[in-house]
């Protein structure tokens, strides 16, 4: 499963919505999350992957924008571990 | 000239109910919503009885979205606030949001993200917190979201003054819409603290319930000569309050006219309830009522059932009231809800109004010892229907010294 496909399958356990209306490009805010949900989500998405996030504030404003994120700290923090 | 406050709404979510008519109808049947509890944390108390809201299932009322950011208390909060709205039929237009507001009292606001924060760090030893803990504890988080949601603009006020907390909340809307600050105010009060930490520190104190061993759900006994403390509970009730004109110019239903208020504190010792000073505030709700003692039909009394308490409020109703006294029906309906702590308050004055409204009183249940020191109408067990009741008064008296009486009235026009 791609990172982009978990995440999709995280947000509509944790938010109850269909996944047909999680698209890569979805604006989260119109999926109904506000600022405060997203903080929630990311530290779930914090456990899924096993990684940390930044304390710099990252922009996230589509489910995309999440994949690259997860996408680039695994990469960074998995070779800093190694 | 002077403007009149009545009640054109009520909401409720308790542990004998989950609206007002079913509230009520337990209340006049005796039936009390005390009981072992059985949560994972159960078998570590001594006292393992509590009031819970039974079969309460968020998810029939919020979306998992929403869930994420609102806490059991305010989840009570809103739950009460929508049935007051929806039973008052309350409309605002843009206009009037300004002179809409919401106050509120709560003990412990969200014991339990507290609680689960505390365990991460000090138990799991994780380096983080849920990231709304903040956000989800904060004793004026249920007023918040009440605020939110109703688009209410004005006042936005939490009182945390333990027992008497939403009691004060009610008796200070009340006075905004009096002294001409808002026309409509929503007030209330949700606590929901049976939690392990909060239960093993009530627990401490010494101030609980022994569990009645045959009966559970009759452990707690006020004014009986068995009492032994108080039961802890959870759940939450509001009440719209609106201006009286405003309330007859748009044909709402109106429920009771809130006659007069006062607080006062003891200002004595921090757990000892000093009857001198829930005089003062009985004798000074009365004044402001401009009603005598020999008005009052029906007191729903603090009644915790502890040992000294009673005897207090006892003394306190007989300073006040004299011969009278015994001719005045107080119940303790805590007998059958427990202590809802910061919510108790509004539950009670909320039983008060129906009280009233349905010319009926709720009696105090598992009174059959009676207290030579507590010798007043208690309305032992048994319910009275078909009395005539024109004006009703409700005491909350908390630790900490802080008194609240609310005095309510048939309203005539």
């Amino acid at each position: 499963m791609s990172t982009l496909q978990a995440i999709q399958r995280m947000m509509a356990e944790q938010f109850e919505l269909k996944e047909e209306v999680l698209t890569p490009d979805a604006q989260l805010e119109s999926l109904g999350l506000d600022s405060l949900s997203v903080i929630e989500f990311m530290f779930n998405i914090e456990d899924e992957f096993k990684i940390k996030l930044p304390d710099e504030r990252v922009e996230l404003k589509t489910i995309q924008d999440i994949a690259n994120v997860v996408d680039r700290l695994v990469a960074e923090q998995q070779q800093g571990n190694s | 000239m002077v403007r009149r406050v009545v009640v054109t709404g009520l909401g409720v979510i308790s542990p004998v109910g989950k609206n007002p008519a079913e509230f009520f109808d337990n209340l006049m049947a005796g039936r009390s919503g005390i009981k072992r509890l059985h949560t994972d944390f159960s078998d570590k108390l001594s006292i393992r009885i509590g009031a819970t809201v039974a079969d309460y299932n968020p998810a029939d009322y919020f979306s998992k979205i929403k869930l994420s950011g609102i806490e059991r208390f305010s989840q009570f909060a809103l739950i009460a606030a929508d049935q007051a709205v929806a039973d008052a039929q309350l409309q605002l237009s843009e206009q009037e949001r300004p002179r809409a507001g919401v106050t509120m009292g709560t003990g412990m606001g969200g014991a339990s993200s507290l609680e689960e924060g505390y365990i991460e760090i000090f138990q799991r030893e994780t380096p983080r917190v849920k990231p709304l803990t903040v956000l989800l504890t904060m004793n004026n988080a249920a007023a918040s979201h009440v605020s939110i949601n109703y688009q209410l603009q004005g006042p936005n006020v939490t009182y945390s003054t333990a027992c008497s907390s939403s009691a004060i909340a009610i008796g200070e809307a009340y006075r905004q819409i009096k002294d001409g600050y808002a026309d409509v105010m929503l007030a209330g009060g949700s606590e929901a603290l049976l939690t392990h930490g909060a239960m093993k520190a009530w627990e401490a104190l010494r101030t609980l319930a022994l569990e009645d061993t045959a009966d559970p759900a009759a452990s707690c006994k006020p004014f009986s000569r068995d009492r032994s403390g108080l039961v802890l509970g959870e759940g939450a009730a509001m009440l719209v309050l609106e201006d009286a004109e405003r309330a007859i110019r748009r044909g709402a239903r109106i429920y009771a006219e809130i006659a007069g208020y006062d607080s006062s504190s003891d200002a004595t010792h921090i757990t000892k309830p000093d009857a001198a000073g829930q005089t003062r505030a009985i004798t000074n709700a009365l004044r402001s009522a401009g009603l005598r003692p020999q008005d009052i039909d029906y007191i729903n009394a603090h009644g915790t059932a502890t040992l000294v308490g009673d005897i207090e409020e006892t003394r306190a109703i007989k300073q006040v009231f004299g011969a009278h006294a015994q001719h005045i029906p107080v119940s303790s309906t805590k007998s059958m809800h427990g202590h809802l702590l910061g919510a108790t308050g509004a539950l009670e004055f909320m039983a008060a109004v129906l009280a009233l409204q349905h010319n009926a009183i709720p009696p105090t249940i598992n009174l059959h010892q009676p207290d030579p020191e507590c010798d007043l109408d208690y309305v032992p067990n048994i319910g009275r229907r078909n009395v005539k009741l024109d004006a009703v008064m409700s005491n909350s008296f908390a630790f900490g010294g802080s008194n609240a009486v609310l005095i309510a009235k048939r309203f005539s026009g």
